[in-house]
């Protein structure tokens, strides 16, 4: 077939993602729409052909790293499709292919610059309604040349999905292909389960009748399936990592843009004290301290260990030279965002926070404040250096052992269990001699411990660590994938999530869909 | 050490627009913020303060009335006073008009031991005003300074950039110098300093306030005039070759040849 490639070695680019985990494939396939994608999909179910569906590669779990058969990549279905204003609700959505970048979307909406060729005339009206930099589409995981399909297939969430939500909340309607090419098109609202039971209507006539699983996934942040009573079925397959279909088109919601973006980053003289800061932040109203009731947009914690990570490393690397020098005295800090309508509550909230960071025995001196996109472009910088600089550090010690993968875990908890969840993530590190870091999404009781094998025993030492938190967590209730999904690395923490019976009946209802298991091999289920 | 930084509002992008009939940059819907180049000079006031100990920092301003606002930054990164010109009489000044102004502004506040300025503003990039400046407070200057790596009362000793390296030199104060984005990496504001800065008042001088001759200020005393802004077009083509690589291999060279990019 013309549009399937034999997979040579100049594709070795395609064998995995930011997580370093290591695939194999046998072809590969650059569809650019929805037909040849159908085309594609319709060969491998005739042939039993494995499919792996890949995006912007930026993935931290292996999602897109195949598993044999084809490596379908989706990075040329990257046109945005049009605009859609309903004057009933007065909102805009865009329409995308899957393949669009994160940073693609952000800039056309900041610039008003979009390639209209193809457009129907009602989206051209839509669009014309619109000033540039007025909408905004609010996820952000840290990563913005993620694609959006991508995104929606493992729920993505960032820093401000604290806000906004993860992903799935702004996905409005969707456009699937199922294992055997037979597309579906989804809307919110419109199609939804029923009780358990879900429709999903076939384009060309027919249907598709299924039951879900009856159990219910976590009801913490989570990127993994999602399985709850009247459901959505759009939210099928947001999480589903590329397992239950192909994601073709989405229509994407969005919002007013903030008029004004302003953060602040504490450095706080204890864990607890930061943890406290946080509780306030979030709107808590604890005894003795002050309350805080302006609702941030993120809330993000950086641990000693991650923030002298990054010093050490901006003498390394020249793209980090533009980092503002630290405090002397400080145990950790954290960073909280402000997405405002006006800019009239600038100075009020300043003041309740400086309130709060003395509170908690933190220095107003010494809190930085960023005003303004450009501004606040340094304290986002200064939170992306702690990813970016764990990925130069991974890869630095992958060329002396070859095994070594990302070893970062997105558990996440609810409210009452954020101390705890620490409080276990640092003990149970502080007992080892691993170089760790911890940072993370803070307000949503979830944080990235991350641990940085530099030889084979660190490695499998870090799995056993986080095997053990994955028991922990499901104490909790909470979720062992908040954000990145379980992709293939984390298959074994969704077997302690989900438990052995539950993971039968996902793999029994994803049999509905894929009979063979052609869809997404390797992903969650193993 | 009484220091006293000159700073700059510019829009927050390279990427001017400018009104096509009146050839005056549009200033709506752009963000407009502290000149980088002067906040480098601010930072390294700041610096000199840490190091050397018990300085008074001043920093001043032509410009609208606005401009306030970016005076308060100052003020919120550690300046001790800010102070602004701001008259109908200073509007469409170029490099020589605006050293006047500041020279006159600088005289009404008091002579100070150091000068800093950014090497060039970002809106206009002729790096005139620091020398302009110096000449007209009669005292030494410096330009494109790195780094400053001793400072005393009398003298500062810097590392100059050229353009193939960079030289040490000796500055006998009182001076001007203009840094460069080497210096330094600007902090950003506390939150007890932006709370400072909201509340700071900002004295505003006309051009009687400074007693300056109106001759030399505002368009009137502009030898320069501006007769067109425009930003260069740098659209860029990209054609897609299509076909197997052999094929496109073929098409390219054809398409070099009929350029003259290369000869067959």
């Amino acid at each position: 077939m013309e549009l399937i490639r034999e997979f040579t070695e100049e594709y070795s680019d395609y064998l995995h993602d930011e997580s370093r985990t290591m695939g194999h494939a046998e072809s590969i396939a650059f569809p650019k729409n929805e037909q040849e994608l159908v085309e594609i999909v319709r060969y491998c179910a005739t042939h039993k052909t494995p499919v792996n569906v890949q995006g912007g590669l930026t993935g931290l779990a292996g999602g897109a790293s195949p598993q044999g058969g084809l490596a379908l990549n989706l990075s040329r279905m990257n046109k945005i499709l049009g605009m859609r204003y309903d004057e009933a609700a007065n909102r805009f959505f865009v329409r995308v292919q899957p393949g669009v970048l994160l940073s693609q979307l952000r800039k056309a909406l900041e610039n008003k610059a979009f390639d209209i060729q193809g457009w129907s005339q009602d989206s051209i009206d839509a669009l014309s309604r619109i000033k540039a930099g007025q909408l905004f589409f609010s996820p952000d995981p840290t990563e913005p040349t993620a694609s959006i399909g991508g995104m929606a297939a493992c729920n993505a969430s960032g820093a401000r999905s604290f806000l906004y939500g993860a992903t799935r909340r702004h996905v409005q309607a969707l456009r699937v292909v199922l294992a055997d090419g037979s597309l579906s098109e989804l809307r919110r609202g419109t199609h939804r389960a029923v009780g358990r039971d879900i429709v999903l209507p076939l384009e060309g006539g027919g249907e598709r009748r299924l039951r879900m699983p009856d159990f219910a996934t976590p009801a913490v942040k989570d990127a993994g399936y999602y399985f709850h009573d009247d459901m959505d079925t759009v939210d099928l397959f947001m999480g589903s990592q590329g397992t239950l279909a192909i994601i073709s088109e989405l229509e994407l919601a969005l919002i007013d843009a903030p008029k004004l973006m302003w953060g602040a980053t504490a450095f706080m003289p204890s864990d607890e004290a930061a943890l406290t800061y946080v509780r306030l932040l979030r709107g808590e109203k604890l005894p003795g301290l002050p309350v805080f009731e302006h609702k941030p947009a993120s809330l993000e914690f950086f641990n000693k260990h991650a923030l002298t990570m990054i010093l050490k490393q901006k003498e390394i690397t020249p793209a980090f030279a533009q980092l503002q020098e630290l405090p002397a005295d400080y145990c950790s800090a954290v960073y909280v965002e402000f997405n405002d309508a006006d800019s009239e509550s600038f100075a009020p909230v300043l003041r309740e926070l400086r309130n709060v960071v003395e509170a908690v025995g933190g220095d107003p001196d010494k809190t930085w404040v960023a005003k303004g996109t450009r501004e606040l472009e340094k304290l986002l910088f200064f939170r992306h250096t702690v990813p970016e600089t764990i990925d130069l550090i991974v890869e630095q010690n992958k060329k002396n052992e070859p095994c070594i993968t990302l070893l970062s875990t997105d558990m996440a908890v609810s409210d009452q269990y954020m101390e705890k969840l620490f409080a276990i993530y640092r003990g149970d590190l502080e007992q080892t001699d691993l170089h760790w870091v911890i940072f993370g999404h803070v307000g949503e009781n979830h944080f990235h411990p991350n641990i940085l094998a530099r030889t084979k025993d660190e490695y499998e030492q870090g799995h056993r660590i986080f095997e053990k938190w994955a028991k922990d967590v499901h104490d909790m209730n909470g979720s062992i994938s908040a954000e990145h999904g379980a992709g293939k690395i984390k298959t074994r923490l969704a077997r302690i999530m989900y438990g052995e019976e539950n993971l039968q009946k996902i793999k029994e209802f994803k049999r509905q869909l894929d009979p063979d298991f052609i869809l997404g091999p390797g992903n969650i289920l193993s | 050490m009484k220091i006293i930084v000159c700073v700059k509002q510019v829009p927050a992008t390279n990427e001017v627009r400018m009104d096509p009939v009146t050839n005056t940059i549009i200033r709506e819907g752009v963000e407009s913020i502290l000149n980088p180049f002067d906040a480098f000079a601010m930072e390294e006031a700041l610096r000199l303060r840490e190091r050397h100990g018990g300085c008074e920092i001043i920093t001043i301003s032509m410009g609208i009335p606005s401009v306030r606002g970016i005076l308060q930054e100052t003020i919120a990164l550690g300046a001790d006073q800010a102070f602004l010109l701001s008259d109908r009489a200073f509007a469409g000044a170029d490099t020589l008009a605006t050293a006047h102004a500041l020279a006159a502004g600088i005289n009404k506040l008091g002579a100070a031991d150091l000068y800093i300025c950014g090497k060039m503003a970002t809106d206009g990039d002729t790096a005139q005003v620091g020398p302009m400046l110096a000449e007209m407070l009669g005292v030494a200057h410096a330009t494109d300074i790195a780094e400053i790596e001793q400072v005393s009362d009398s003298e500062l000793l810097c590392r100059k950039l050229t353009d193939d390296g960079y030289v040490r030199i000796r500055v006998q104060l009182p001076a001007v110098i203009t840094v460069s984005k080497e210096i330094n990496v600007p902090r950003l504001p506390s939150i007890s300093g932006v709370l400072r800065g909201l509340a700071a008042d900002i004295p505003v001088f006309t051009a009687d306030d400074v007693a300056v001759d109106k001759a030399q200020i505002g368009l009137s005393g502009s030898p320069t005039q501006v007769i067109k802004t425009f930003v260069p077009d740098l659209t860029q083509h990209i054609e897609w070759i299509e076909g197997k690589p052999a094929e496109q291999a073929a098409e390219l060279l054809e398409k070099l040849v009929a350029r003259r990019a290369i000869i067959r």
